[in-house]
């Protein structure tokens, strides 16, 4: 792996932010990659659409803006509709199946339409969670980062007495893609 | 386990201020720099150091040249906006020859412009913002690592030569992200000197070229510290000999160290046809760009300017002797082209690419725009 693009897209409050600064402090810290993050910050972080680009590269970063995204995880219609300009032809894209409605062309990209904030408020207990649960079906998806470090990870990052829960939407995550 | 971190561009720069002995910070909350504010309001206090926030720019940059005299190493950070404001009391720094860091996250502008949208567009502010001839310093780093590095070198230059410093950053590299290595303390230089006890009154009294030192202050003599035009004593002072030798005394402790103040990097320029120049957000456009030229069999090559102010004049003009073709890189509607042009001999094609409509080049296009200059 060379070179990899990830966008997260999302509306404020979901918690997807969090899901990219995970996603680079694992491959950064636990693996020794290199990475960078951009994500929204203006008042769209309050319930707006927001998305997070995160770029995973085995060689030091030059550019950090996204320009081809090989990973497309979205939970709602309207950061959808914004957002899925630079995907790769052959993108792997996620996708809110209760939430975003309306694909359009898909072009070559392989669509999975998953129930992921039902999912993570009924099998995770909060939809806080969202962020772990998509860092789960992005490992799944792409192996980006290993499954052992997303877990160690998880476990020293978890806020103390939530780790259970966050195990838990690792779990789910997991499960979501078949 | 890495020694790298993800690291916020701002939060890089305001962990290399305090690493630098950045003692005292007053700002005024602006995006896209806040986060240099907010990191040195939680950690200053813990250091024993001082953060203020102040009622606005202007002040903020009043209270860092106060401060500074008093013994402190002094910063600020803001935006163009309150870049603007804080012009006057640039001036003031450099009349009265006092050592202070202002960082400037650049924008898109004029006026409240685009807050959350990069630009490069105050290169010119940067060196002219402040009326009145003056020497400045004004760097700009565009890799994480350059971030720390070049914000110490910052500081240590603003020690040197009693003088402010302007530290460039823009909206892409203050909000990203990046995995960084902050340096063990001691790895790098922090240029501090020991306040030299006054002598006699004559403080501004020193041999041109020379950096002046720094002084004790407020310990029982009576100095005069002025934004007027003023005598080796700080006196007011209008004589036209005196006011020529306070000019050069200026000019010169800058102008006689280039060696050790400009800095910049250079890519594949030994043999390259298309010299591309750039600084900031857009030197990270024109990397890849020149290497994915280069694996295309177009010889381009990458001058990075570190130090802005004053412009790496001699070795620009050392390229020119090889390379007949310059492409400047630039998010602002055309800057720093000039300085490139003033100083490219003629028969050198000069080319630009600028935007300044809040979005970053992309690598590609850099790349097409040297492959114009070669078809």
């Amino acid at each position: 792996m060379k070179k990899f693009e990830i966008r997260y897209g999302a509306v404020g409050g979901q918690g997807i932010i969090t899901a990219g600064a995970l996603l680079v402090d694992i491959a950064v810290e636990l693996e020794n990659k290199f990475a960078s993050e951009s994500p929204t910050y203006t008042a769209a972080v309050r319930g707006g659409p927001t998305k997070v680009d995160a770029i995973i590269s085995d060689e030091p970063i030059e550019f950090p803006h996204a320009t081809a995204i090989d990973f497309f995880l979205c939970t709602d219609q309207r950061p959808y509709d914004i957002y899925k300009e630079r995907l790769k032809d052959n993108a792997i894209v996620v996708v809110d199946s209760h939430l975003v409605r309306e694909l359009g062309d898909t072009r070559n990209w392989t669509v999975y339409p998953v129930p992921i904030i039902n999912e993570t408020k009924v099998g995770a207990g909060n939809v806080v969670l969202t962020s772990v649960v998509s860092l789960a079906v992005t490992q799944k998806l792409t192996q980006v980062i290993s499954y052992d470090h997303m877990v160690e990870h998880i476990r020293h990052w978890a806020p103390k007495g939530t780790v259970e829960m966050n195990l838990k939407a690792i779990e789910v995550g997991m499960n979501l893609i078949k | 386990m890495s020694a790298r971190k993800v690291l916020q561009g701002n939060v890089i720069i305001a962990k290399a201020a305090l690493a630098a002995g950045c003692d005292f910070f007053a700002g005024y909350p602006i995006t896209p720099s806040s986060e240099i504010a907010q990191y040195m309001s939680k950690e200053m206090p813990k250091l024993e150091r001082t953060f203020i926030q102040m009622e606005d720019e202007i002040a903020s940059l009043g209270a860092c040249i106060g401060a500074s005299l008093a013994g402190r190493k002094t910063m600020t950070a803001t935006s163009g906006p309150g870049f603007s404001l804080m012009q006057e009391h640039i001036g003031m720094a450099v009349m009265a020859e006092v050592p202070v860091v202002i960082v400037n996250v650049m924008r898109g502008g004029p006026s409240t412009g685009m807050p959350t949208k990069p630009a490069q567009a105050d290169m010119m502010q940067a060196r002219w913002g402040t009326h009145g001839d003056h020497p400045i310093i004004a760097l700009y780093p565009a890799f994480a690592e350059e971030m720390f590095s070049e914000t110490v070198r910052a500081f240590n230059l603003a020690e040197k030569y009693w003088n402010p410093v302007i530290l460039l950053s823009d909206e892409v590299l203050g909000k990203a992200h990046m995995d960084v290595e902050i340096p063990e303390p001691g790895s790098y230089e922090v240029f501090w000197e020991k306040p030299r006890q006054i002598i006699d009154l004559n403080i501004y009294d020193r041999n041109i070229g020379e950096n002046p030192p720094r002084v004790d202050f407020f310990h029982g003599y009576p100095i005069h510290i002025d934004g007027l035009e003023h005598d080796a004593h700080g006196w007011p002072s209008f004589d036209a000999k005196t006011v020529d030798k306070m000019q050069k005394l200026r000019m010169e402790k800058i102008y006689q160290h280039l060696d050790d103040i400009i800095r910049y990097k250079e890519y594949f320029l030994d043999d390259a046809e298309v010299l591309v120049f750039s600084f900031g957000i857009s030197a990270r456009s024109a990397l890849p760009a020149v290497k994915a030229a280069r694996e295309q069999g177009i010889k381009a090559g990458l001058f990075q300017a570190l130090t802005v102010w004053p412009f790496p004049r001699a070795a620009l003009q050392e390229r020119f002797k090889k390379t007949k073709k310059v492409l400047t890189v630039e998010m602002n509607m055309g800057q720093m082209k000039y300085e490139v042009e003033r100083i490219a001999p003629p028969g050198v094609e000069k080319q630009t690419l600028l935007r300044a409509n809040g979005m970053s080049f992309s690598p590609d296009e850099v790349l097409n725009a040297i492959k114009e200059m070669v078809r």
